[in-house]
């Protein structure tokens, strides 16, 4: 939204909290497609959300097996609460990569979200997130759909967040005048400068402060020609330990609400959804075996799912490891066949228009991860 | 002198108070007993809370939504009567009354700060209906009557109390050759351990993973932990006080990072106070507690130097609360002049009331509930308020409680939120207020401060100091 050329002139006299002319002209001449990250928060299971054909499964979990699934092909299926994913899955605009996770297997959630933004290996070792490296080295700024600013988006080119409140704020000299209090350079001087240069449209007082209705905003900032490229939301609650429940329990009502953000996207964004790809990430899967209160445990290998105009073809992705109790990680996990962040540095090459090793360099050290872009998406 | 010291510990110093003359002395002298509440208004007990939640979840559970199986509208009108009843949308408000007023008017505004650290630390996350009646209760009957004691008291305190073992899943725990885990199993059912609580009981609230426990450490504990539950009753369903069961026990003895453990005398349950009791005497729980205190009272990355003192309080008094508190309050003091912490928008806003004067929180009379209406616009503020600051205190997300250190807290969306309750508390700062005084009490470069607000009506000048790099930092 700073990136828009009237918020450039303006803060023109204060170059370097907006971003260098540099950025302005790579932003301006680069077609402009779309990333959309949505943090699930809590441990997405893979197996609930694109469960598997094996009987295995339906053993291991008696009480949670989801009825009423989608099926995708002979071997897996969806849930059905995924309603507008399976749409676009039928217009080749939606897939899954499966037996996938970042690289984690301790399983305490707060070193695994920790994690899945940083992009690393040591928890709380990254004070940046892998998405906020990869903008930067692109460029590219973005757009956070959240209170606080994620840890995903840190180490960007000032990152922006929006969550409306029915607060008023100061007039625009006397927040002038606070800003001057803050010193140059600061962090919290470059937040000021985003809250003075922000359009009209995000001050207004909104009550309404769902998912969906922050998807709306987000929808229509990202359609705009010199709109904000990237956009992140945080979804918390899919750790059920109880009730997890099989197509209306807790998870099935998370699930849903991913994908009342993706159907919010796909309508409001017109043709701009066709240049967008929306990504998944969390930060382990769920243990294969369900636990005393009908729900699950702290697991490891799940699934990422993608849907958007950018998705490649409507696939199953995976070098599926089976469940057969050999197989598990730690005799109890769907395991991990590829590295999660191999999708997300493609995912990232793919939006911002650079090379896969580039993002790579920059974003995640130059690790071993395998180049995914071709085969999932549309370069 | 280093004014913000009494930012840094407390919430600064009201229009009506004096500079106390030996800061550290003043701050020590507030940690060695457990301060009355002031709230003059009604404050329910902990038990009768968990009653009126019970009522809520079985009321709908079990009765409204089988009535109305078949009318969602019905169903739905019902459910927001029993809303009123229960006070489902009020509790959170008093509790946020009673914590509010303790922190600006129970003369201990240190004992004040070092419980909210500690409630966050036992962090009871937003979860079913936990907030809107039973977390406020935890905070002080839980918290705050153990923060004179033992550390390990408080650990065992927490750790058993309604709130942790609901909000971490342990009554779901069954140990798999415990009786239960063998009917169930006779029944084809599943009986295994929810780690949950175990995992947090050793990550979150003493040793941290940096004492490198294991998985089956985790499993070990949980075997242990098995048992520790709310029994289920037909009419108050989840919602009965803790009572250790031993049939869920899981039964023998366990080996949580390389000491077993036996069972003593008669119960298992004593299995669990001895892991406590090790864990809070590990070097780690104190290291990592130490890092905590230093982390939320002097900046966000303590150093081992400020550390030290304070693991060496704990040992000199096998973690005596009070003493260990003092110390930190001498670090905080020594510290004072070369730290500076972002401070997060809680403790900002009361920072903010102590300074004006403003009325806040709404009073026992404006608080008094009839159960019948929805509650009014000013009953809903401290709700509202807090959740638009970015910080409502009984709704953290994860178990981990609230973040600490600034860039958490420091997005444009949450500075907008500050500028937007600047102007609003502003406006009603106490009429007399003088801001010169405010400034000179409360600030290190008081000129410096009072020139940015000079020309500036009382109006603007709330707008322009309370944003300000000057407050937002202490």
């Amino acid at each position: 939204m700073t990136l828009n050329r009237r918020t450039f002139l303006a803060g023109a006299g204060s170059l370097t909290l907006l971003g260098s002319p540099l950025i302005s002209a790579r932003a301006s001449q680069l077609k402009k497609r779309n990333l959309v990250v949505v943090m699930l928060r809590g441990g997405m299971d893979g197996l609930t959300a694109v469960p598997p054909k094996d009987k295995l499964l339906q053993s291991a979990r008696p009480d949670i097996i989801v009825k009423g699934t989608i099926s995708l092909n002979s071997d897996f299926a969806l849930h059905p609460k995924l309603e507008t994913f399976y749409e676009l899955w039928k217009a080749n605009q939606a897939a899954i990569f499966h037996a996938t996770n970042i690289p984690y297997v301790n399983r305490s959630h707060f070193e695994g979200q920790d994690l899945m933004e940083s992009g690393g290996h040591t928890p709380y070792g990254e004070s940046t997130g892998w998405l906020g490296r990869g903008m930067e080295a692109a460029e590219l700024q973005g757009l956070s759909v959240s209170l606080p600013m994620p840890l995903l988006l840190r180490g960007g080119i000032n990152p922006d967040n929006y969550f409306p409140t029915r607060m008023r704020l100061p007039d625009q000299a006397l927040m002038q005048r606070v800003a001057a209090t803050y010193p140059e350079g600061s962090s919290l001087n470059d937040a000021m400068q985003r809250v003075l240069h922000r359009p009209m449209s995000m001050m207004q007082r909104v009550d309404d402060r769902d998912a969906l209705s922050l998807a709306g905003t987000a929808a229509e900032e990202l359609a705009k020609e010199d709109g904000p490229r990237v956009a992140v939301f945080d979804l918390n609650g899919f750790d059920t330990h109880a009730a997890q429940g099989g197509e209306d329990g807790e998870h099935g009502e998370m699930l849903s609400k991913f994908d009342g953000i993706v159907r919010i996207l796909r309508n409001r964004m017109g043709n701009e959804f066709n240049n967008t790809l929306v990504v998944s990430l969390t930060e382990f899967g769920r243990k294969l075996e369900q636990n005393g209160g009908y729900g699950t445990e702290h697991g490891y290998g799940t699934a990422v799912l993608m849907a958007g105009g950018l998705v490649k073809s409507a696939k199953v992705h995976a070098d599926w490891p089976g469940l057969a109790s050999r197989s598990l990680y730690d005799g109890q996990d769907l395991n991990a066949t590829i590295d999660a962040r191999s999708i997300y540095c493609a995912a990232m090459a793919a939006c911002f228009d650079v090379d896969f090793r580039y993002i790579r360099k920059h974003a995640f050290w130059d690790e071993t991860l395998s180049d995914v872009t071709e085969s999932l998406f549309r370069v | 002198m280093s004014k913000s010291y009494f930012r840094k510990v407390a919430f600064g110093i009201g229009p009506d108070e004096k500079l106390p003359n030996n800061a550290v002395s003043w701050a020590k002298n507030q940690v060695d007993a457990v301060p009355d509440l002031t709230w003059q208004g009604e404050i329910p007990s902990g038990k009768d809370l968990l009653t009126r939640y019970s009522k809520w979840v079985y009321q709908d559970r079990k009765v409204l939504r089988e009535k109305h199986k078949k009318d969602r509208k019905a169903y739905r009108a019902a459910k927001d009567q029993l809303r009123l009843e229960v006070g489902e949308r009020y509790f959170e408000n008093l509790e946020l009354c009673i914590r509010h007023d303790a922190a600006l008017n129970s003369g201990a505004p240190v004992f004040e700060r070092l419980w909210m650290f500690w409630c966050n630390h036992f962090a009871i996350t937003d979860k079913d209906f936990m907030p809107e009646f039973t977390t406020g209760p935890f905070h002080r009957e839980t918290i705050r009557q153990h923060m004179c004691g033992n550390f390990t008291e408080l650990v065992t305190a927490a750790t058993t109390s309604w709130s942790m073992i609901h909000n971490l899943d342990n009554s779901e725990s069954i140990g798999p050759n415990s009786k239960r885990g063998r009917w169930r199993r006779q029944n084809g059912e599943v009986a295994t351990v929810n780690e949950n609580h175990a995992r947090e009981l050793l990550e979150l609230h003493t040793v941290s993973p940096a004492a490198g426990y294991t998985q089956k450490d985790v499993i070990a504990l949980s075997y242990i932990m098995a048992g520790w539950e709310h029994p289920h009753s037909k009419k108050r369903l989840e919602c009965n006080p803790v009572k250790f069961n031993p049939d869920s026990h899981e039964p023998g003895n366990h080996k949580v990072m390389g000491k077993t453990y036996k069972q003593r005398g008669l119960s298992p349950k004593s299995k669990l106070l001895d892991v406590i009791k090790d864990l809070c005497a590990h070097p780690n729980c104190k290291q990592f507690i130490a890092f905590k205190l230093c982390r939320h009272f002097i900046c966000d990355e303590p150093t081992e130097t400020m550390m030290q003192p304070i693991i060496d309080a704990w040992d000199a008094t096998s973690g005596d609360l009070p003493s260990i508190h003092k110390a930190l309050l001498d670090v905080a003091w020594a510290n004072s002049d070369a730290e500076q912490k972002f401070q997060n928008p809680e403790i900002w806003l009361l920072q903010l009331v102590k300074m004006t004067g403003a009325p806040w929180p709404p009073t026992p009379k404006e608080m008094t509930y009839d159960f019948k209406s929805k509650p009014n616009k000013r009953q809903r503020q401290p709700s509202r308020l807090l959740r638009d600051l970015g910080l409502s205190p009984y709704r953290p997300t994860q178990p981990n409680g609230f973040p600490d250190t600034a860039p958490e807290w420091l997005s444009p969306e949450l500075l907008i939120r500050r500028l937007a309750a600047s102007r609003e508390i502003g406006f009603r700062a106490r009429f007399d207020l003088n801001y010169d005084d405010v400034v000179r009490k409360n600030f290190d470069a008081p000129d410096e401060v009072l020139s940015h607000l000079h020309g500036a009506s009382s109006q603007q000048k709330a707008q322009l100091l309370f944003p300000s790099y000057w407050m937002l930092m202490a």
